[in-house]
């Protein structure tokens, strides 16, 4: 035999090195097998989106958000976001922030050269921008089968298995926050589920900001079921909740809360601000504004 | 001679380092990567739900660590087991089969894979917090998933949450727009 003692303890050690540095891998094994786009074609994604940025939105000047005016709104709650434009310089990291967050699927090579991108947060001119969640919300009128609704707590929720594809709400959103599955990103090797909290879409379903709604949604359940003596279900204001983005702004210019909560940081952050919206939306009562200098 | 021992010893060298990288691969998988969940392994410890439950005065929520307080019931460990089952319980001469069964038993002897599609919120806590029992779900006497699988539909969520089902428990009305319980 060739192999002598000192060669056989050799290999030993090596087995025991590349095991150790196989298992302190940080690319999840599925990655390897190579039927999963890496983390890095996401962020390269982002950079591409971000290098052909949109013309600015035309902003005019709105009131403060207050209840919304739907039948069988909440007089508690309706969540929202506003956007500093004076502390926001562009960087993006909301953008990759929403994307891993919400599984959001990359695009064919091109759709992304024509800037086509599934992206919920679009940089226009150098701010980001997703969907307003209108309070008045013109997509959702058009929709035929009812799978783009409004929640009593202000979200334009998108419910994905309802929807048939018509993209009617597409045509009818007057600044294009709502994106189209026209691939089937999944089947592409596109699509990537980052988060367990958040389904994959399926081609010809349309998308957009949720707000977040899942990490709503799992705050609420987890208020219910913490209940301390004194307080009843109906006082969940949503306290606490950051939405991705909000969280990933390294300059702490989105600002996520519940415009009917004074002690919401939203509230707060708000009250000697001006506020902002395009124009298209101005009139239909947004949820999520733009906000600049002081009164 | 002596070349192509050198050779041989050599090409056993190369052997074996590809023998350490698929090794080690496997190896590492085996302790970080996740561990297969098995749909459901009935049958390997003869379970009756009407030997627990009520009859001895035990709560679902003894086994069903989860039902109580979290989105999932959850399944009982082996632990759980053992915390009654470490002294003979009964005179029944099952009970001997019976520890013979734990004993071989695996740490996790029951999963339950949830039927729920990823785009459906249910959180068992809630419904627990808001007053539903189990048993009005799951029934009464342990006739398991009487609301389970193939059973259970959107229809028998919405029902009650509209208020038409369960009248006589005086629940409160409960959310019925989409993104209450889809996402
Ligand atoms: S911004 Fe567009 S997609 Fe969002 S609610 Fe308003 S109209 Fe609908
Ligand atoms: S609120 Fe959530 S879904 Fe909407 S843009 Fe921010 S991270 Fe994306």
């Amino acid at each position: 035999m060739g192999m002598d003692r000192r060669e056989f303890i050799k290999s030993c050690s090596l087995v025991a090195v590349m095991g150790l540095l196989f298992g302190c891998r940080k690319i999840p094994l599925e990655e390897l097998a190579g039927d999963l786009p890496s983390l890095k074609r996401f962020e390269d994604e982002v950079k591409l989106a971000l290098s052909q940025a949109k013309k600015s939105l035309d902003l005019v000047k709105i009131p403060t958000p207050g209840a919304l005016k739907i039948p069988g709104a909440s007089t508690l709650n309706r969540f929202g976001m506003a956007i500093d434009l004076d502390s926001c310089d562009g960087c993006g990291k909301c953008i990759l922030a929403c994307n891993l967050e919400n599984n959001v699927p990359l695009v064919p090579n091109e759709d992304a050269a024509r800037g086509r991108f599934m992206h919920w947060v679009d940089m226009r001119g150098s701010a980001p921008f997703m969907c307003a969640h209108c309070g008045n919300a013109p997509c959702e009128r058009v929709c035929p089968t009812g799978a783009a609704n409004h929640t009593p707590d202000g979200l334009s929720a998108m419910m994905y298995k309802r929807c048939t594809g018509s993209r009617f709400c597409g045509a009818n959103c007057p600044v294009q926050a709502r994106k189209f599955n026209f691939n089937d990103a999944q089947k592409l090797g596109l699509a990537r589920q980052f988060n367990r909290e958040v389904p994959l879409r399926d081609k010809g379903v349309m998308e957009k900001c949720s707000l977040c709604l899942h990490r709503l949604q799992n705050d609420r359940l987890k208020f219910k079921t913490s209940l301390t003596v004194g307080e009843t279900a109906e006082e969940w204001r949503g306290r606490g909740v950051k939405t991705a983005c909000a969280e990933a702004c390294p300059k702490n210019a989105i600002i996520f809360g519940n415009w009917l909560d004074e002690k919401s940081p939203l509230v707060k952050l708000t009250k000697n601000r001006v506020l902002y919206a395009p124009r298209e939306l101005a009139d239909l009562d947004p949820s999520v504004v733009f906000m600049r200098g002081r009164r | 001679m002596r070349r192509e021992k050198e050779k041989k010893s050599r090409l056993f060298k190369w052997a074996a380092i590809c023998f350490a990288v698929v090794f080690s691969f496997f190896l590492a998988d085996f302790l970080m990567g996740e561990p297969r969940v098995p749909e459901r392994a009935v049958g390997s410890i003869p379970f009756d739900h009407a030997l627990h439950g009520d009859s001895i005065g035990l709560d679902c929520a003894a086994c069903h660590t989860g039902s109580r307080a979290s989105a999932n019931a959850f399944m009982p460990s082996k632990a759980d087991c053992m915390d009654c089952h470490r002294l003979p319980l009964t005179e029944n001469p099952g009970i001997e089969t019976l520890d013979s069964v734990l004993a071989k038993a695996d740490d996790r002897p029951w999963s339950h894979k949830r039927h729920l599609p990823d785009h459906v919120v249910f959180h068992h806590g809630v419904h627990a917090a808001a007053g539903v029992a189990c048993a009005d779900c799951h029934g009464r006497g342990y006739m398991q998933n009487r609301y389970g699988a193939e059973l259970f539909n959107m229809q028998s969520c919405l029902k009650c949450h509209r208020g038409e089902t369960f009248k006589e428990k005086g629940f409160k009305p409960a959310a019925t727009y989409c993104a209450a319980c889809h996402r």
